[in-house]
């Protein structure tokens, strides 16, 4: 029996050297990863400036475009070593606050927000590196929508917009003509869907999961009357309009009129369904559709308001004090932005990744022109009415109120409150003074 | 000279294991001390959003911690999960091995099949699992719609607890055919001879499982649950896969609480003072193994 002990006792430390193994291999990896990245930024040697720029992968050919970028780019501007690294939207946040821990952010990253960057003083001014020439092209509406009280700390990259979503072959057949423009005639055609088509078909998309319940916040509140601030701009998130959203959202899920998980099921899974024809209505992005899906669809305003939300995300600069010639540095960042805003360029990446532009001379181009551009990972060209659509649509788009230092935190304060009334634990009215309380206090 | 030189060897011999330990003493302890010194740090500090460190702040982020409902219900689940699926899976493995013990035709293959789920990474199961208990294209609907035992698709997650009761399910099911090889191999050290003596004395069938097998499986147990409780405690994939700690928090385990803390809501200071608390649990676990184990070991003395 000793001898049982004894092993046992040694199996112990087995287990916790076994344990100790995985931590000592992933501290080993991480000191090699930082290590190889002081040696990215000691390189680039010989005089030429060195920018390193992180991008957000839209697709899943975002690193072919974003290389032959780099070389066109290389071998117009030769004083500068361009090093682009593209990051999936799943890490960015992680990587970048561990890059910025280690003092190795990046010179130039694209990524959704940055008031917390701007709190901890760590970005440029956009007027600092933006030419004339640029700033002169941004849509003005997204350049102030990048603004902390009168100081814009960050491009846009391009832009997106959410609208109503609705499978006409379903709706027809469940005696419904026309999408709804009213939220009391989405209940109705949810009902009649389900009346007609049963299990085989959910009549209204929902997604208020943590990826992304936020959007859905914005869709119900906004066509309700209601939103994030009030008109002088503070934080109302608890206002009636809002309540009554939220307390929609539950209607509907209470009524057996969306997909049974709503709580799990991320927007990509309830894009596929609809692709498929298995979902009547959702509210998604313009380009949700999957290009080979045979659905008969159409996409309207969101009912209610008619207020789309509209996504933008940023381009932004970090300071580096450690750089010895900071205006060489800037000169680079200004021919970066310069080069990459091109007319033609931007366009090519718009068409590429199915987003909108964000600047005018680009919207303007691409409504007769997308035609000569690619769509990334096919030999599928641009739709020009397309577009023209969306691009029309854009006005009609609020944006997350981004500017704010405290969003990340009301962004998943919201996503608590859905998920917490809609599980019934919680009044609407109760979960919303909590979290206004929460943030204004 | 000679007189010299003989202390000297001695002591080099004495010397001799720690210096080829060396190394390894020195790697451990840079790579285990210096992360845990570092989280302990992290948790008393502020941690800005975008990972800026603003410095220390006393327990502001255990406060925060435990001011906060979902870390309770966080712990509450941990206990429950660690205990359900440790408990359950020892037990149908237990069972399961008795059964695998025993010769019958095609043994080899089923002993074969029973390592699939253990063979199959966490992660990979936790999907599938997730899109079988889907309510609506999921293939557990599907198969029982079509075999005509439900006239209509029922929603497997709807609450909490639901989800949980799954997840738990996917735990106990990835967890069983550890345990069972654990007792399988000890099954097989075990003498026969001591049935044989059993036979002899006129044992029954259960006085032979509780009086000679079980009491003799022990050790193997005891490794396999001890493993288990490490494991389980400290499980990831299955959670984070099937529902993220969703709906409305009410299914995460410290593990994937810290995770979401840290990764989705940039709290990283306070996702390091879950860490440390959560730390703290399995050393007080460990500790109190090893106390009895140091106990039994000198009363056998």
């Amino acid at each position: 029996m000793r001898s049982f002990y004894r092993k046992r006792a040694a199996l112990l430390k087995k287990i916790e050297e076994e344990k100790n193994m995985k931590k000592a291999l992933a501290l080993l990896l991480s000191m090699v990863m930082v290590l190889s990245l002081a040696a990215c930024g000691g390189g680039g040697g010989g005089g030429k400036t060195s920018l390193n720029v992180i991008i957000s992968q839209y697709g899943n050919y975002t690193q072919e475009w974003w290389n032959q970028f780099e070389k066109d780019f290389e071998a117009a501007n030769d004083t500068v070593d361009l090093n682009i690294e593209i990051v999936s939207w799943n890490d960015i946040y992680s990587v970048v606050s561990t890059r910025i821990q280690s003092k190795q952010q990046p010179d130039i990253l694209n990524i959704s927000g940055f008031a917390d960057y701007v709190a901890d003083d760590l970005l440029m001014k956009a007027e600092d590196y933006t030419s004339p020439d640029v700033k002169s092209k941004i849509i003005p509406s997204f350049w102030e929508s990048n603004a902390i009280d009168g100081t814009v700390w960050a491009l846009p990259i391009l832009a997106s917009c959410r609208s109503l979503f609705c499978n006409m072959d379903l709706l027809s057949e469940a005696g419904i003509t026309a999408p709804p423009t009213t939220w009391d005639e989405v209940l109705t055609a949810c009902e009649a869907v389900k009346a007609k088509h049963g299990d085989s078909v959910v009549p209204w998309g929902l997604d208020i999961s943590t990826d992304e319940g936020q959007a859905a916040f914005s869709y119900y509140s906004w066509n309700f009357g209601g939103g994030y601030l009030d008109a002088s701009g503070n934080w109302a998130l608890n206002s009636a309009e809002n309540v009554k959203a939220v307390e929609y959202i539950k209607q509907l899920i209470d009524s057996g009129y969306c997909n049974s998980a709503p709580y799990t099921d991320t927007r990509y899974p309830l894009q596929d369904a609809f692709s498929a024809g298995t979902l009547a209505m959702m509210i998604g992005p313009m380009n949700m559709v999957s290009a080979d899906s045979t659905v008969n669809y159409q996409s309207v305003n969101i009912p209610g308001k008619g207020v789309g939300l509209g996504v933008c995300d940023q381009l932004m600069v970090f300071k580096k004090d450690d750089v010895k010639d900071q205006d060489a540095r800037t000169a680079a960042i200004r021919a970066f932005f310069d080069f990459f805003y091109n007319c033609e360029r931007y366009s090519d990446y718009m068409v590429y990744e199915g987003f909108l532009p964000a600047t005018s001379d680009s919207s303007d181009y691409l409504a007769s022109n997308a035609e000569k551009h690619k769509v990334g990972g096919s030999d599928a060209t641009g739709d020009s009415e397309y577009f023209k659509t969306f691009c029309a649509q854009l006005p009609t788009c609020q944006f997350y109120p981004m500017s704010m230092a405290k969003w990340m935190d009301v962004r998943n304060g919201v996503i608590e409150v859905e998920q917490q009334v809609c599980q019934g634990s919680i009044s609407a009215q109760e979960a919303l003074d909590n979290l206004q309380a929460s943030i204004t206090g | 000279m000679k007189e010299n030189a003989k202390p000297r060897t001695l002591n080099m011999r004495r010397l001799e294991p720690y210096v080829w330990l060396l190394p390894s003493i020195l790697l451990m302890g840079v790579m285990i001390l210096v992360p845990i010194i570092s989280v302990f740090q992290t948790s008393f500090s502020e941690i800005s959003k975008s990972g800026v460190n603003r410095g220390f702040n006393g327990v502001t982020n255990y406060l925060w911690v435990f001011q906060n409902a979902t870390f309770w219900n966080t712990l509450l689940n941990t206990v429950i999960w660690t205990i359900v699926v440790v408990g359950l899976s020892t037990i149908l493995g237990i069972i399961l091995g008795l059964v695998l013990n025993e010769k019958f035709h095609g043994r080899k293959i089923v002993r074969a099949i029973v390592v699939f789920p253990w063979a199959t990474a966490l992660i990979i199961q936790s999907v599938i699992w997730k899109y079988i208990i889907n309510a609506d294209y999921g293939a557990l609907n599907a198969l029982l719609y079509k075999l005509g035992i439900i006239k209509s698709y029922v929603n497997w997650t709807a609450t909490p607890g639901q989800f949980f009761a799954w997840e738990c399910f996917v735990g106990i099911l990835v967890t069983i055919p550890f345990v069972t090889f654990c007792v399988l191999s000890g099954l097989q050290s075990i003498d026969t001879s001591l049935y044989e003596a059993a036979d002899v004395d006129g044992a029954s069938f259960w006085d032979r499982l509780f009086k000679v097998t079980l009491p003799l499986l022990m050790p193997s147990l005891t490794v396999s649950t001890v493993l288990n409780i490490i494991y389980v405690f400290n499980s990831f994939p299955i959670i984070w896969t099937i529902s993220k700690g969703d709906p409305a928090d009410k299914t995460h385990t410290l593990v994937t609480y810290l995770y979401k803390l840290s990764f989705t809501n940039q709290r990283v200071g306070e996702a390091a003072a879950v860490s440390v608390i959560g730390f703290l649990i399995l050393a007080a676990c460990a500790s109190v193994y090893m106390v009895m184990t140091l106990r039994a070991e000198k009363e056998e003395e």
